[in-house]
């Protein structure tokens, strides 16, 4: 039996409606429970103080700037691989047989748990090349793991530039590296951006992967070869090895409201580089 | 014809095959500079095709072969020897629908001598003056060279596209590949009447549906059908005294 149209429609509208209401009802409880518990513990000595006591006491410096320090280095790493890889199979190669076993490779390294990229780096980085638990081997795990995601954005953003600005830039005399700088990079831009920024999400909120490779060091790290925590260790360790509750939730909330203002700002900067562009 | 003019362009028995297919099936034709060539016909009659071979732009489709020569000044720009990207800056071309490059109206104009590596930025705002005023549509945006190239109505887009195919400095051949499809009748004035001055310094050569616009602006035409070149030759005779039944037919419409 059909059902008549404006039932659908009503329909429709009630089914995808609910759906929306649902996503964002649950999305809102996390924060608001996450914040209601952690706000009261922060302050600027939290913040900007070293933990005391293994985290009982003090507060968690140290892995903020370890969690600053571990996702930049893995974009560091991630990005010219993931762009260039990404610029490679869509401007460089035609279609063949190599170009799809690369990316299903690569869908299928993104599906796979943080786990396996944590044991990969501590038994290639930390054990085989002596490198042991420090910043650095963190850093190359994570890029590692967040190189898929980025080489798939980058591709979707690059195969969405129309061709039509391609064929303009050739028939001006643009070689192929000169058209892919002038005129697809910058409007495949905000795309690349997006998988950055799940790029950065992901390894600050990364623990598994972080633990196995960059250690769990609660002292500042002086150099790349320094063990570090990131605020997401922290948090595990102090709720998994019930140290402290209070401090748990403290850490939780920074480590949201951090990752609300990395998007915010890339949103932001974005926008002002598209209005820039279409002025 | 009187003295025979000096040709810029020559086609000898040149073939386009994509995939299996026959495209242009042997064109000969010996392209006068300083001229402006209409060639008509109905679509699928390899109009494009031949236009597009004549700045390479047919090596970007990855099944496309070709057959026979074409001669630029002589050379033969499929030889491996001869540069492509030098091609593409002798050879401009403006295409179907306006394409104005995400950038400002400035960037756009100076897209090809940047590659050429004019730094000067004097030498730049001559550029983009010069050939803004050639494409006439400088008065429209002289106050505001900065704006996004995007904002500009579809037939200033246009000229935009021309201008910016103008300034380049190595420019010598203008390939037109139905510019004015999609513009308004004063747009299309404004490029045609462009056309007619700027054939003093280049050899244009304007594909087009419309037959009345190539009855206009061509010196000579020539008529493609099916991948052949059925008749070339002076426009007044090709639109009133064809030789061909069929390019008869055509321009007095009674097909394509």
């Amino acid at each position: 039996m059909r059902i008549p149209p404006k039932y659908t429609q009503a329909l429709a509208v009630t089914v995808l409606g609910a759906a929306t209401v649902f996503t964002v009802v649950v999305l809102v409880f996390i924060i608001v429970f996450v914040l209601s518990k952690g706000l009261p513990g922060i302050n600027w000595e939290f913040l900007f103080s070293a933990p005391k006591d293994m985290g009982r006491a003090g507060g968690i410096f140290p892995t903020l700037v370890g969690t600053v320090l571990l996702p930049l280095m893995a974009i560091a790493i991630a990005l010219p691989l993931g762009v260039g890889t990404a610029v490679y199979l869509t401007e460089y190669t035609r279609e063949t047989r190599l170009t799809q076993v690369l990316r299903f490779g690569t869908d299928c390294l993104a599906g796979i748990p943080s786990i396996l990229f944590g044991l990969f780096g501590f038994i290639f980085f930390v054990v085989m090349l002596k490198m042991g638990w420090c910043l650095l081997s963190g850093g190359l795990t994570l890029a590692i793991m967040v190189l898929p995601t980025i080489i798939r954005t980058s591709e979707e953003a690059i195969r969405a530039v129309p061709n039509s600005y391609r064929e303009v830039s050739f028939s001006l005399g643009a070689t192929r590296w000169e058209t892919v700088l002038k005129v697809v990079l910058p409007n495949a831009l905000p795309g690349i951006v997006t998988g950055v920024m799940l790029g950065i999400g992901r390894s600050i909120g990364e623990t598994a992967a972080v633990i196995f490779t960059a250690g769990s060091a609660l002292r500042m790290p002086a150099s790349a070869f320094d063990s570090v925590r990131t605020m997401s260790v922290h948090f595990y360790i102090l709720a998994r090895e019930g140290i402290s509750n209070e401090k748990a939730y403290a850490t939780a909330a920074v480590l949201i409201i951090s990752v609300l203002l990395v998007n915010l700002a890339a949103y932001s900067t974005m926008h002002r580089f598209i209005a820039r562009r279409s002025r | 014809m009187t003295a025979p003019l000096p040709i810029k362009i020559a086609a000898h028995d040149f073939r386009v095959f994509h995939g299996q297919e026959e495209s242009l099936r042997g064109i000969t034709l010996n392209i006068p500079a300083n001229r402006i060539l209409g060639v008509i016909g109905p679509s699928g009659s390899g109009k494009t095709t031949f236009l597009r071979a004549l700045n390479r732009l047919n090596d970007l489709a990855p099944e496309t072969r070709i057959n026979g020569q074409v001669l630029l000044d002589g050379q033969d720009i499929y030889a491996p020897s001869f540069n492509v990207v030098t091609l593409r800056k002798r050879v401009g071309m403006l295409f179907a629908l306006p394409v104005a490059l995400p950038m400002s109206i400035f960037e756009n104009v100076v897209y090809g001598p940047r590659l050429s590596g004019v730094r000067n930025r004097k030498r730049l705002d001559e550029i983009v003056e010069t050939s803004l005023k050639a494409a006439f549509l400088w008065d429209e945006v002289r106050d505001r060279l900065t704006m996004s190239g995007l904002r500009l109505s579809g037939g200033q887009q246009q000229r935009l596209c021309l201008a910016r195919v103008l300034a380049m400095e190595e420019l010598e051949v203008i390939l037109l590949d139905e510019p004015c499809s999609g513009l308004d009748p004063i747009s299309t004035a404004k490029i045609e009447e462009a056309l007619t001055i700027l054939k003093a310094k280049y050899t244009i050569i304007l594909v087009t549906n419309n037959t009345k616009q190539a009855a206009r602006v061509a010196d000579e035409t020539a008529f493609f059908l099916m991948g052949d070149m059925v008749e070339y030759g002076a426009t007044d005779k090709i639109f009133t005294v064809p030789d061909d039944k069929r390019t008869n037919d055509y321009v007095t419409g009674r097909f394509g």
